[in-house]
């Protein structure tokens, strides 16, 4: 026998006891790895090099007031801009769902070419988009998801607008960090709103990150004072205004993640106080064969710390695998596109454990450590 | 009988507090104790019998006097020095037995080895050798719960002497046991005593346990009133 020996046999002495910790601190883990995941999969937009590239420019006003679309000839003259677009949402009900987890937007498919950077056509021909007015181009996810084909129609019935799409799909894209959306031809749209001379927001692209920041103020200046100013904005900072839109998310996860750390911590130290407190005499006896106390602290941390250290493997390692494996983004109808349990997130739930696993040992281990020999032979006799 | 004792009481008190009141559980006790001897310490409830098995094992400290154990003074070590100490010196033995229920009879007699040099080829010799010593050579694997009170006491025997100390205590360890099993113990502590030349010191109410060791010391209201 060896001392790790000795710390095994003692952590597994009351097997149901150890296994129900172990399976209460799996299940916290599991609990604080998804919501983790949760809070990055809604506060975090999908980011990628090539959108800090892109701007976005819509109404000062508001985000549901248009722009007039003549500002195209103005933006293009600014100084920085490689490509630009109108770029409107559309927000139809897809078939006959009531909410569609996919964005259709209108846009002018000759210029969203220079936008779509990271974008590749992996199915149809992108020219065969731009050719037909009523064609509409199609991320790869929601072509697999639908079960659809090149040649299939898409039919929008539109909520925003009072009008509904029939699209005919041309091309498929691949390769953006959200290969969900639909892009059809923003001339469709305004032909069946009776050409009002709007566009939602204004899609840039700029020549290099350095000079994105130049190059908002020049968009915002170029309208200031007129009866349509627009607010420009990085695709990041734009998106995250969406995410601002859902309330303090992140306060509210870190608030439940907080609970379910505390909840955790008070069942590890109430299982390793119960444990230690019913070994009072052994310990004692123990201390009269000679063992020191850091030695007995270590036995008490070893065994809370390996019964904490085992709920997170199991715990996190469960996370990962169900989140990985389980098709969130068809059982979400689309709310939950990624749900990635990364590397940090796993590093965090095994690092809550571990301070788990220590801190539950310190009280047991002071009221070891302060017990005297014959104290602790008395108390249990 | 060696003329240096191994154990060298002198003036020893021990006080305790209960809330307000100071109970005088040892007054001035001075006693030697000689290598090979089997002292008996018997006395009433409440005497001080334990009080001073425990002081002279290390476990407990005393108010005022000394205890010097083969020249040492053991109330000037400190807490980790004392751990130390009574690993090296002292074989405990205790009435419940006291074996760690998950650890087979070897491991238990194994526990003070782990905290030697010793390798674990060494330790396993030393531990066949102490539960040969006890009778219980062929019952090393076996679990606490799977002897009966004798035989655990029997191991307990064992895990004392495996680090060879000078002093043996033992704190009333037939208390629990059956008179054959009693009989079977105290006659290895005798044994210990007489062949091994270990110095036992035991605690016990029994009279007829008395008669195993070649001297009994009589405590009453925290004195030696007999020797």
């Amino acid at each position: 026998m060896n001392l790790p020996t000795f710390v095994l046999k003692n952590a597994l002495r009351n097997r149901r006891r150890a296994l129900l910790t172990i399976i209460s601190v799996a299940i916290s883990c599991g609990l604080l790895v998804t919501l983790l995941t949760l809070q990055r999969e809604l506060t975090i937009p999908p980011e990628s090099e090539a959108a800090s590239l892109r701007i976005i420019a819509r109404n000062k006003v508001s985000l549901a007031q248009p722009l007039p679309a003549k500002q195209l000839a103005v933006i293009e003259r600014i100084p920085g801009i490689v490509a630009v677009t109108p770029f409107t949402f559309f927000g139809g009900n897809f078939r006959d769902e009531t909410v569609t987890s996919f964005a259709q937007f209108a846009v002018d498919p000759k210029r969203f070419q220079g936008l779509l950077v990271e974008g590749k056509i992996v199915d149809g021909s992108y020219d065969a988009f731009v050719a037909d007015r009523t064609s509409c181009l199609v991320g790869a996810d929601t072509m697999k998801r639908y079960g659809l084909k090149i040649g299939d129609r898409m039919k929008f019935t539109g909520t925003f607008f009072p009008v509904d799409l029939d699209l005919k799909i041309l091309a498929v894209f691949q390769g953006t960090v959200d290969d969900r959306g639909v892009f059809f031809h923003h001339k469709l749209l305004d032909e069946l709103n009776g050409d009002p001379g709007t566009v939602g927001t204004w899609y840039m692209r700029v020549e290099s990150a350095e000079v994105s920041n130049e190059v908002i103020a020049r968009v915002n200046a170029a309208f200031e004072n007129t009866a349509a100013e627009v607010r420009a904005e990085t695709e990041r900072a734009f998106q995250m205004g969406f995410v601002s839109m859902l309330g303090n998310v992140k306060m509210l996860v870190m608030l439940i993640s907080g609970a379910v750390v505390f909840t955790l911590m008070l069942v590890t130290i109430s299982t390793m106080s119960m444990a230690i407190r019913e070994r009072f005499r052994e310990l004692a006896v123990l201390k009269a064969l000679g063992f020191q106390r850091r030695e007995l602290f270590a036995f008490i941390l070893a065994e809370s710390f390996g019964l904490a250290v085992v709920g997170a493997v199991v715990g996190i390692g469960g996370a990962w695998g169900l989140w990985t494996h389980l098709d969130l983004q068809k059982l979400t109808s689309g709310f939950l596109l990624y749900f990635e349990v990364t590397p940090r997130i796993m590093a965090w739930g095994a690092a809550v454990a571990a301070v788990m696993g220590l801190v539950s040992a310190i009280p047991p281990a002071v009221e070891t450590a302060r017990m005297s020999v014959t104290e602790g032979l008395k108390t249990l006799d | 009988m060696a003329a240096e004792p191994i154990v060298a009481i002198r003036e020893l008190s021990k006080v305790y507090q209960q809330g307000e009141i100071n109970v005088t559980a040892l007054n001035e006790v001075s006693v030697d104790i000689h290598e090979g001897e089997f002292v008996v310490l018997m006395g009433p409830s409440g005497s001080g019998k334990s009080t001073l098995l425990h002081i002279i094992a290390g476990i407990d400290r005393a108010t005022k006097g000394s205890v010097l154990v083969q020249g040492i003074n053991v109330a000037n070590l400190n807490e980790s020095e004392l751990a130390d100490w009574r690993n090296q010196n002292v074989g405990f033995v205790f009435q419940s037995f006291n074996l760690i229920p998950v650890l087979t009879a070897a491991e238990n007699v194994e526990l003070p080895l782990l905290l030697t040099s010793l390798g674990r080829a060494e330790r396993r010799r030393q531990v066949a050798l102490a539960l040969e010593l006890v009778g219980l050579g062929d019952r090393g694997h076996h679990r606490p719960d799977q002897m009966s009170g004798g035989q655990q006491q029997r191991v307990a025997i064992a895990r004392a002497l495996v680090t060879d100390p000078t002093l043996i205590v033992a704190d009333e360890p037939t208390g629990n046991l059956d008179a054959k099993s009693a009989s079977d113990v105290l006659t290895i502590l005798q044994s210990l005593s007489r062949v091994s030349k270990k110095t036992v010191i035991m605690v016990t109410h029994d009279p007829k346990a008395a008669h195993f060791g070649t001297r009994s010391l009589h405590l009453e209201k925290g004195e030696i009133v007999a020797d």
